[in-house]
C-alpha cells in the first residue's frame, strides 16, 4: 500500500509512523466524521473507500451533496493539522471500510523525535492541501464563468 | 267641384306618402345593430419586428424525486471535478473556459 502522505519514506519510516496510529473500521454507510466536529485525528484509507460531502439546502432541506471519493492511500481529515481544528466536511463509508487513524499531538512528537521524517510528511501534507485548492479553485472559476456568461447572456446570444 | 275633390285627394296621398317615407327613415335599426359581429379589443402590446409572435409558455419543471435529483448533483460534481482536474494538470485558457458536458446546468 502506498499511502500519499507518507512518500518518500523508507519502508522503515513507513512502519514506524503506521504504528503510531489505530486501525478502525467503518460499517457500510456509517460516518467518520460530521463537519463542526472537533478534528482531532487524521485518517490514512487502507481498504474500501470514503465519500465526502457538504449540507446544501435541495427543496427547503437539508441534505448531503456529494463532493470528493477518496480511495485506499489517501488521506482524509487532514483538518487535524490546520487551525482551527474543525473538520469542514463530513465523510461516510459508502462501504465498510477499514483506516489508521492517526491523532496529531502523537504525530507530532513523533516529528520531534524524527525531524527528517516529520519534513518529508509535512511536505506531502502541504501537497495534498495545495491540490485541494488548486482543485476547488479551478471548480469556482469555473463556475463563476458560468454565472458571468448566464448573467450577461452570452450563452443565449451564442445559440 | 269634381276638380276639388280629385285635387284634395291627391294632396292628401301625397302627404301619406310623404308621412311614412319619414317614418321609415328615422325608425331605429335595432335588429340590424343587433346582427354586427362584435368587436375584439386589440391588445394594446408593443410590436416588436423581431419577435411579433407572443411567447411560448416556458416548459414547467418536472419535479424529480430528491434521490435523483442528488444523483444529478453528484454526476454534475464529478464530471466538474474531472474538468477541473485536467486544468489543473495542464493549466491553459481553453481548458479553463471549456464548456462542461455536464447535463445538469445544460
Amino acid at each position: 500500500m502506498v499511502y500519499t502522505l507518507l512518500q518518500g519514506l523508507s519502508p522503515a519510516e513507513t512502519d514506524e509512523v503506521l504504528a503510531l496510529g489505530s486501525r478502525i473500521a467503518v460499517p457500510s454507510g456509517g460516518s467518520l466524521f460530521r463537519l463542526g466536529e472537533s478534528a482531532d485525528r487524521l485518517f490514512l484509507i487502507e481498504r474500501g473507500r470514503i465519500r465526502l460531502s457538504f449540507p446544501m439546502l435541495v427543496r427547503n432541506k437539508e441534505e448531503e451533496v456529494f463532493f470528493q471519493e477518496m480511495a485506499p492511500g489517501e488521506t482524509v481529515g487532514w483538518s487535524a493539522m490546520v487551525p482551527p481544528y474543525r473538520f469542514t466536511l463530513s465523510a461516510t463509508a459508502p462501504l465498510e471500510t477499514e483506516l489508521i487513524a492517526l491523532s496529531p499531538e502523537t504525530f507530532l512528537a513523533f516529528f520531534d523525535r524524527a525531524p527528517e521524517v516529520g519534513r518529508k510528511i509535512s511536505l506531502n501534507l502541504a501537497i495534498l492541501v495545495g491540490q485541494r485548492l488548486q482543485l476547488v479553485q479551478a471548480m469556482w472559476m469555473r463556475e463563476m464563468q458560468r454565472v458571468v456568461e448566464l448573467k450577461s447572456g452570452q450563452r443565449a446570444e451564442a445559440h | 267641384m269634381d276638380m276639388f275633390i280629385m285635387g284634395l285627394c291627391f294632396t292628401f296621398f301625397c302627404l301619406a306618402i310623404t308621412a311614412a317615407a319619414f317614418a321609415a327613415a328615422t325608425r331605429p335599426r335595432a335588429s340590424q345593430a343587433a346582427a354586427q359581429p362584435e368587436l375584439r379589443a386589440i391588445e394594446a402590446t408593443p410590436t416588436r419586428f423581431f419577435a411579433d409572435r407572443a411567447k411560448p409558455p416556458l416548459p414547467t419543471p418536472i419535479a424529480v424525486p430528491i434521490e435523483v435529483l442528488l444523483q444529478q448533483i453528484e454526476n454534475h460534481v464529478r464530471l466538474e471535478q474531472a474538468a477541473a482536474e485536467s486544468f489543473v494538470a495542464y493549466p491553459s485558457h481553453a481548458l479553463l473556459h471549456s464548456k462542461t458536458t455536464s447535463p445538469f446546468v445544460n
